[in-house]
Formats: structure tokens, C-alpha cells, sequence
């Protein structure tokens, strides 16, 4: 409790009292307001920040729990020996640096990357004309965070497989389901809190990211993370409306947690 | 080690004052005692701590200040890094004990009004004689000098000659629809600056809030032709060096850099005129070091680090003498020229009275 209160709640309240001028970087005259906060409300340049950053998330986000799931079902419950190798495989790459895999994206997704190459080479597209939205856009953040995000999405998700109790299975094959309402009736809802863990995994802190739109994002991908880190650092510091901004997002994430952690319960969700 | 050197240097030290004071009481007396008390007090000791940016301390910049460090080794500078003028502000206002600093020269009266910096003493620097007069002029507020210049460069277009054609010489081509997906700006509010140059306003620097709405409202409607806002020079590099971009707002040293790639480039000077920045050394008024950061920028003054400073970094620097061995930085500096950095040649960029307003209008734009 004592570190949860040192090192998150009381961070928080610093915050919140720079949102409202309680606290300031400049000396001299200051006083609680609540400027800073309507000037947030206020704007829809935010909001529409704040809902593109919550769209490419949920994106990010079903995507890759979509190409999850079959991946950790497989390596679950294909019964093959191999499995943990096959999981060691698919997380060796998170064993090198972040920013050096993110990098490695621009080789790759660049107008005269990898992917650009092989079009001009296989005459799908004329050199002068390379697909530019790969890199520098909104897309090529989403697909990075997905990369990199794969393995937080798998690993939950091969866990509560793993950890199915397989007579379940044997039972609903005794009774005649076939294989796939098996796996609707059975297999689905009990493996369905390692599928919502893992999507808020992603969810949560991709709504904030920042690092990897700066880095390929461009001027498409600037999310609502860029802008809090830029209101603390750059131009002129406006510390007043960072701090709503970053503590607007920790609410709509608390929000969201607290909704969905029922999800995170396995035993109630499997006695329902 | 070096803490252990400047702790093991600042004993020897008490023992050379002590015993001078011991000597000078023989000899002199109480008036000569006095005297060496108080040099002890005004002795400067530990680590000169200068807040810099990337690339100009030990991380490579270290020829700019090597004569300091030499007739300075038991004070070798600390750095803090500062990514911006506002960051730096930001570190100084949470209490980083700095000696000096490095705004650029938009931020001098800003600076020099806000009670955190002092003025300067030209006569401490031998160099200073040596250093631009426009440059000089630039760093005063209220006929003092509180900005000591030294690196500096301009604020232009660089664009493929082989990929662009420019309707004219003009800022416009950072707007221009045509290269829809091959533009690049800078991630500064200087960027409603050139707004108002390219619109023709009177005072890009103190537009009224008519004009700042117009200069928003232009770089939010072409924002959809920018594919990069580049914040740092290897991120600008990296994308028009491989192809993803063909136009961006950048520094005489990308002009170079690019053209090392044996790329087609040209850098254009505007109609418009482009902007000359220089970087200001600035004094803390909390600074215990008054001397040792004198000595510092002494160094950094000197032809030998200006000469350095062109030919490794491809800035341009304030000492008149110094001349790169690369005849097109020369060319692109316009070194020859002492008013290369003001009127007629060029707009030295300068305070913006509303810097607030501008940074706020600014961000909004990235994030439209």
C-alpha cells in the first residue's frame, strides 16, 4: 500500500493539483482554477485527438487478439511437443531493444523500404509512385504497436488455454458437439478472461503511447500521448493543460478497467 | 574518479590558500591575512555544471571546450541535457543547479527579463573581439550582454532538384500541393512564423490574433501534404536521405549532409528571406562558477572550436575568423558575409511577445 501510495497515488495528486494551477512551474502568483480543464473541454481539436488515439488502440488492440488467439490455441492445445519452443520462437525478438524493432520497421515499410522494393521489382507499382501511407502514417503505427504488443496478446491467452481443464472437452465430444461447438460452448468462455486480460494489456497503454508514433507515425499517426508530452516539453511549457490531458486519460482508463475487470474474474465468468 | 580528482584537487587547494594566507600573515600582516581569506571565498570550486544540448558535451563536443578542460582540470563541466528552450526553463524552475545555458537567440529578453540570468563581462572572454557584432548586438537587453553567441545557422527550404520543380523561391513550397506526401516541417511554433513571412504579415514574430488565426488556419489546411514533423536533424536525415521525403524546412547542415548522400539538393533562400538562429550562451544568476563559466565560453569563442564547430557539425559560428574547409557550407553560411544573418540577407529570429499563444496554436496544429 505504502508503494502504491508513493509511487502512484501521490504522483497523481501532483498532477492534478498542476491541473489546477495549485501547483506551478513558474513562481509567483497562482491559485486554484479550473481553466486549464475548460479549456480541454472546450476544445475539439482534443477530443478528436482523444477519440483517433482510442480508435487506433481498439484497432491495435482486436487485431492482434484476433491473430493471437489461433497462434496461443495452437501452441495450447495442438498437443505438440514442441510447444514451448515455439513460444520461446515467438518471443525471442522481444529480447532485443524496442526502439531497434521499431527501426527496423522503417527498412521495411519505407518508399524505398523492403516491401516498396519487392512491388517495384515484381512491376505491381512504378518506382515513382511506392505506396507512401507504409510508413509515416497512421497505419504504420498501428502495425508497429501490433508487432510489438503480439506477445502480451499471446501469452495470456495461452495460459488460460493451457490451463483448461481438457475433460471438459472430452465430455462435450461424449456428447456429440462437433469440434467447433465444442469450442464455442466450451473452450471459448473459459479461455475468455486470458482473451480480455490480454486485449486490456494492449488497450491500456497504447491509448498513451508515444514513443513509436513519434518514431513512424508522421504527421497521420501523432497521438493523444504526443500532445501530453509535448504540452510538458516543448514550444513553451504549458504544464496546466498536460496535466488535465494526462490525468483525463488516466480516468477514461480507470473507467474502462473497472467496467471490464469482471472479465478478469475466471471463476465467475466460467459459472456463467 | 573525476569526483575523487575534484574532491582530492579541492583539499589541495584549501592547503595552497591556507598556506598562502599563513605566508601572506608573515609577510603582511592582518591586511595581507585578510586579502587571502578572501580569495578563498571567491575561489570557484567543483564541477563547472553547463545544461547544453545533445551533441555539445561529452557526447562529441568535446573539441569545442578541450583548451577549458586543459587549464581546467580539476573544474571539468558537468552536463545536464536540455531537448529545448522550454525544457531547459522547465529544469532551471525545478531547481538544476546550472552555471550556464544555451537558449537560442528568440529567448534573450525573454530570458534576460525573467530574473533567472545575469549579464555577462565581455572582458573576460578574449575571443569575444572576435565574435560577429550582429551576432553580439543580438545577445544584449538593456545594453547589457547577457547572450554570448556561438553556433548558428539558418531556417530555409532544402528540396530534390531532380524530384522538384519550385513554382518560385519561396516558403510556399513548404505548402505546396503538388508534393502532397513529400514535405517535412520542423516541430517548432516557428512554424506560424514562417506562416506569417510566407502571407506577408508585418511582424511574423507579434502577429495579432487575426493574423495567428490565418497563419493556423494555413498550416492546418496544408498539414495533409506534411508526411514528417521532423524534431530532430537524424530523424530528418533518415527520411529525406532514403527518399520518403523531397522538401523540408531544415539547417544549412542538412543542405551538406544531404548532399554528402549524393543527392540532387538545393537550398533555397525565400523571397521571403529565411530566419538566422544563434545560440546564446547565458549565465545563471544562481551560478557559483561566474569565472569558470567566463573561461568556458572563452573556449567555445575560440577560432580553433568556431573552425571545429563548421567542419564537424556544419553550424555556422559566431567568430568571424574561422572558415570550414567545405566550400559549399561556405557558400550556404554565406561566412564571407558578416550580415549574413540580418537585413538585408536574412530575418534574425527574435522575441515572440506571445510565445505562450504561438506554442499553444502550434501544438494544436499536430494535433488537428
Amino acid at each position: 500500500m505504502a508503494w502504491l501510495g508513493v509511487f502512484f497515488v501521490a504522483p497523481i495528486v501532483i498532477v492534478a493539483l498542476y491541473s489546477f494551477n495549485v501547483y506551478t512551474l513558474f513562481p509567483g502568483p497562482h491559485g486554484f482554477t479550473l481553466d486549464a480543464w475548460h479549456t480541454v473541454a472546450g476544445s475539439g481539436i482534443y477530443r478528436h485527438l482523444f477519440w483517433k488515439s482510442i480508435e487506433m488502440s481498439l484497432i491495435v488492440s482486436i487485431s492482434i487478439v484476433v491473430l493471437a488467439y489461433p497462434l496461443a490455441y495452437y501452441l495450447a492445445l495442438s498437443g505438440t511437443r514442441r510447444k514451448y519452443v515455439l513460444l520461446l520462437l515467438l518471443i525471442a525478438p522481444f529480447l532485443t531493444s524496442y526502439l531497434l524493432r521499431v527501426l527496423a520497421w522503417k527498412v521495411i515499410l519505407g518508399d524505398q523500404g523492403v516491401i516498396n522494393s519487392f512491388l517495384v521489382w515484381t512491376h505491381l507499382r512504378a518506382p515513382e509512385h511506392p505506396i507512401s501511407q507504409l510508413l509515416y502514417s497512421r497505419f504504420a503505427v498501428m502495425l508497429v504497436l501490433a508487432y510489438i504488443w503480439l506477445p502480451f496478446v499471446a501469452l495470456p491467452i495461452f495460459v488460460a488455454l493451457e490451463n483448461l481443464d481438457q475433460r471438459l472437452l472430452e465430455a462435450a465430444g461424449d456428447l456429440y458437439a462437433s469440434r467447433w461447438r465444442a469450442f464455442v460452448a466450451v473452450t471459448l468462455p473459459l479461455s475468455l478472461p486470458g482473451v480480455i486480460a490480454a486485449f486490456f494489456f494492449v488497450f491500456i497503454p497504447t491509448i498513451g503511447e508515444f514513443v513509436t508514433p513519434s518514431l513512424v507515425g508522421g504527421t497521420g499517426g501523432y497521438m493523444y500521448g504526443n500532445q501530453i508530452v509535448d504540452k510538458f516539453g516543448a514550444g513553451f511549457p504549458d504544464w496546466e493543460t498536460g496535466s488535465v490531458l494526462a490525468l483525463f486519460l488516466i480516468i477514461v482508463v480507470a473507467i474502462l478497467t473497472a467496467l471490464f475487470s469482471r472479465f478478469l474474474q475466471p471463476q465467475r465468468v466460467a459459472a456463467e | 574518479m573525476e569526483g575523487e580528482e575534484t574532491r582530492r584537487f579541492d583539499r589541495q587547494t584549501l592547503f595552497r590558500y591556507a598556506a598562502a594566507a599563513g605566508g601572506a600573515g608573515v609577510l603582511a600582516g592582518r591586511t595581507g591575512i585578510a586579502d587571502a581569506m578572501r580569495s578563498i571565498s571567491l575561489a570557484e570550486t567543483g564541477r563547472l555544471q553547463v545544461m547544453d544540448w545533445a551533441g555539445y558535451g561529452n557526447d562529441g563536443g568535446q573539441s569545442m571546450f578541450a583548451s577549458y578542460v586543459k587549464t581546467h582540470a580539476a573544474n571539468k563541466p558537468q552536463f545536464t541535457y536540455m531537448t529545448n528552450e522550454s525544457d531547459a526553463l522547465a529544469k532551471i524552475h525545478a531547481g538544476t543547479k546550472a552555471d550556464l545555458f544555451r537558449p537560442y537567440v528568440g529567448w534573450v529578453k525573454y530570458f534576460a527579463t525573467s530574473g533567472l540570468v545575469q549579464p555577462w563581462d565581455p572582458s573576460q572572454i578574449s575571443n569575444f573581439k572576435h565574435l560577429n557584432p550582429f551576432m553580439v548586438k543580438a545577445g544584449q537587453y538593456g545594453g547589457k550582454q547577457y547572450g554570448i553567441p556561438d553556433d548558428w545557422g539558418f531556417d530555409a527550404i532544402l528540396y530534390r532538384t531532380d524530384k522538384v520543380k519550385p513554382a518560385s523561391n519561396s516558403w510556399g513550397l513548404i505548402f505546396d500541393d503538388r508534393y502532397k506526401g513529400k514535405i517535412s516541417w520542423f516541430d517548432d511554433l516557428n512554424m506560424l512564423t514562417v506562416a506569417g513571412l510566407y502571407l506577408g504579415f508585418k511582424n511574423p514574430w507579434n502577429q495579432s490574433d487575426a493574423e495567428l488565426k490565418k497563419s493556423q488556419d494555413l498550416l492546418i489546411k496544408k498539414k495533409k501534404n506534411v508526411r514528417l514533423i521532423w524534431s530532430s536533424e537524424t530523424n530528418l536525415w533518415e527520411a529525406f536521405g532514403s527518399g520518403d521525403i523531397w522538401i523540408a524546412y531544415a539547417w544549412p547542415n542538412d543542405w551538406v549532409q544531404m548532399k554528402n548522400k549524393k543527392l540532387k539538393v538545393a537550398y533555397m533562400r525565400p523571397k521571403e528571406k529565411p530566419i538566422a538562429w544563434v545560440g546564446m550562451f547565458m549565465l545563471l544568476k544562481t551560478s557559483s562558477r561566474p569565472k569558470l563559466a567566463h573561461a568556458y565560453v572563452d573556449a567555445w569563442s575560440s577560432t580553433k572550436s568556431a573552425k571545429w564547430l563548421e567542419d564537424n557539425y556544419g553550424y555556422g559560428h559566431a567568430n568571424t575568423l574561422a572558415r570550414p574547409a567545405s566550400s559549399d557550407l561556405l557558400k550556404a553560411l554565406q561566412l564571407t558575409n558578416p550580415r549574413a544573418v540580418t537585413e538585408p540577407a536574412a530575418h534574425l529570429d527574435r522575441d515572440i511577445p506571445r510565445r505562450a499563444t504561438y506554442a499553444n496554436l502550434w501544438e494544436q496544429v499536430k494535433a488537428s
